[in-house]
């Protein structure tokens, strides 16, 4: 078995600055709320998808560098405190050509009731709150 | 003019909103027990929520997003969660202690058994909730609060020793027969009292439903700095009339028909009935919002669509959430405990709850990305700072003594 040469520290060179809206996953995307064309609350950020090649595959020279495909939201808080992965079923994707900005809330450019991210919403709105009576009605 | 008799409103809500049940019982039975000997706490306490409901207002103005959204973007989901759990325990505990304030009033204006009541007062809270609109809610409730002024009325009237008073206050020292413990207890119960966390849910989360802007700021503010130090007088006649009439006939606290025991001595059946509607309006606001604050937080951790500004329907979640927390405090209730033991611990768990709230909005109000110029100043800074540590100490010392002393036995 044999080692890879170790690279000495002043060898690695600092990473290019890629083209376009840099963002940290950890600051400015995780756990933001996400809010539909209207402004009206979806959901937060629980993961994020990236483009690139699959795990364990061998990375070609000269490889395209992974960006951002999609953001992950969905049933996931538990393993995202107690650790694991949840079985991908679990996500549910809103994909990136949908986001219209990033600022203190990312903005998406399409309506919440058009998004699978909102299904609990609608089901919990046609199936308890509109039958009460007022329920869509203005307050008055 | 218009805008003059606007502001003229937000003080006067400010001060009816400020007294809740917390306040009530928990101003009367330090004052049965210690006089004014803990007025200071009174005045920590206002200044320190006057600090703190600017500042999440200020950050829901300028950045448009709410305490629980900031909370769960800046702590993460594991420590969010854990906040989100204690802030909203503690919540539910001041609900059931709110609706058991309003049915308490009931019983002392009816005679019927509070328990009778407590079913009726579900129902009010939640169709205010489902069916008023925001500003008239939050009106409607403050000026009818107004009628609490009744306690510094009978204050008057019963031609107390104003020098006594006055030394208690401004020379603080431990009443013989009461342990330091339980002295110190008693604060910490105070403070909670004038500091609940749910204000500051409340606070940013109604700047987001009256859509603040930036130049909203300085009537907040006016409301804020006039309003909340008014309602702390109202917090300190509370305590002053059970100093005068409760502490020398040695009576301690343990009813509502105690804490209006100096008010009717002083004005008799008009003042019981200003001060029952002026009790049935403060606990009423604060059931409102406290509910309302339930919801605002698990929506905000969740990212559901929230607001009174919504349709029900288009905030099916958070009403979901609300009518489930109505039923949880009123199941509470049906188990027969006593709301104002409810009400004793609910401010000390405050008190405890206080740095999880506090701490992330100090950090927010201090991150440009979301404030741009409106970060704090350095003034504001140091005084929030001062408060973050009488916070800390409050909240680690609050368990210890409350094992120590028996919960102020």
């Amino acid at each position: 078995m044999s080692k890879a040469k170790p690279i000495p520290a002043q060898d690695i060179k600092p990473a290019p600055r890629p083209a376009g809206l840099v963002l940290d996953a950890q600051l400015h995307l995780l756990d933001r709320q996400i809010l539909d064309v209207d402004g009206v609350p979806v959901t937060t950020v629980d993961d994020v998808e990236l483009s690139g090649p699959a795990p364990d595959e061998p990375i070609p020279e000269g490889a395209e560098a992974p960006h951002i495909t999609g953001l992950l939201t969905g049933p996931v808080l538990g393993t995202r405190i107690f650790g694991g992965r949840p079985p991908s079923s679990r996500f549910i994707r809103i994909p990136w050509d949908m986001v219209a900005g990033v600022d203190t809330v990312v903005s998406l450019g399409v309506r919440a009731n058009s998004l699978d991210a909102s299904w609990v919403e609608r089901w919990m709105r046609d199936q308890v709150i509109a039958k009460i009576p007022g329920g869509r009605h203005d307050p008055e | 003019m218009k805008r003059l008799l606007g502001v003229a409103l937000g003080i006067l809500t400010a001060i009816g909103g400020f007294v809740d049940i917390g306040d009530l019982v928990t101003n009367a039975v330090v004052g049965s027990r210690f006089g004014l000997s803990l007025a200071w706490v009174v005045v920590v306490g206002v200044v320190g929520i006057c600090l703190f409901a600017n500042m999440s207002g200020r950050v829901a103005a300028v950045s448009g997003r709410a305490t629980f959204e900031v909370i769960r973007e800046r702590m993460g989901p594991r420590a969010g969660l854990a906040n989100l759990t204690a802030s909203f325990l503690i919540n539910l505990m001041t609900v059931t202690a709110e609706i058991g304030g309003i049915a308490l009033a009931l019983q002392l204006a009816s005679g019927v058994s509070y328990m009778l009541w407590v079913p009726f007062a579900l129902i009010a809270v939640w169709l205010v909730i489902w069916r008023v609109k925001f500003s008239i809610m939050e009106n409607v409730t403050g000026l009818v609060g107004l009628s609490l002024v009744v306690f510094a009325v009978a204050l008057f009237l019963l031609k107390p020793d104003w020098g006594s008073l006055a030394s208690q206050a401004l020379n603080p020292s431990i009443p013989s027969g009461e342990g330091s413990g339980v002295y110190w207890y008693y604060a910490i119960a105070l403070f909670g009292a004038a500091m609940t966390p749910y204000e500051v849910f409340f606070f940013s989360s109604g700047a987001v439903e009256e859509r603040w802007k930036v130049k909203d700021l300085v009537q907040s503010r006016v409301n804020v700095l006039l309003g909340f130090p008014l309602g702390g007088f109202l917090s300190l006649a509370i305590a002053a009339c059970a100093a005068v009439v409760l502490l020398p006939a040695g009576i301690s606290v343990t009813t509502l028909s105690q804490v209006a025991l100096p008010v009717i001595q002083a004005g008799g059946q008009l003042a019981l009935a200003v001060l029952i509607l002026g009790v049935v309006a403060a606990t009423f606001g604060a059931a409102l919002e406290t509910t309302l604050s339930s919801g605002y937080t698990l929506a905000q951790f969740f990212g559901w669509s929230w607001g009174k500004f919504r349709r029900p329907a288009e905030a099916a979640r958070f009403h979901v959430a609300m009518i489930v927390v109505l039923l949880a405090g009123v199941a509470v209730l049906a188990t027969g405990v006593d709301p104002i033991l409810v009400t004793e611990y609910s401010v000390v768990f405050s008190a405890i709850a206080l740095p999880l709230t506090y701490l992330p909005i100090l950090i927010v109000a201090n991150d440009p990305q979301y404030m741009g110029k409106h970060v704090n100043g350095r003034a504001v800074n140091i005084v929030a700072l001062i408060y973050l540590v009488i916070i800390l100490v409050a909240s680690v010392a609050a368990i210890p003594l409350m094992i120590a002393t028996g919960a102020g036995a």
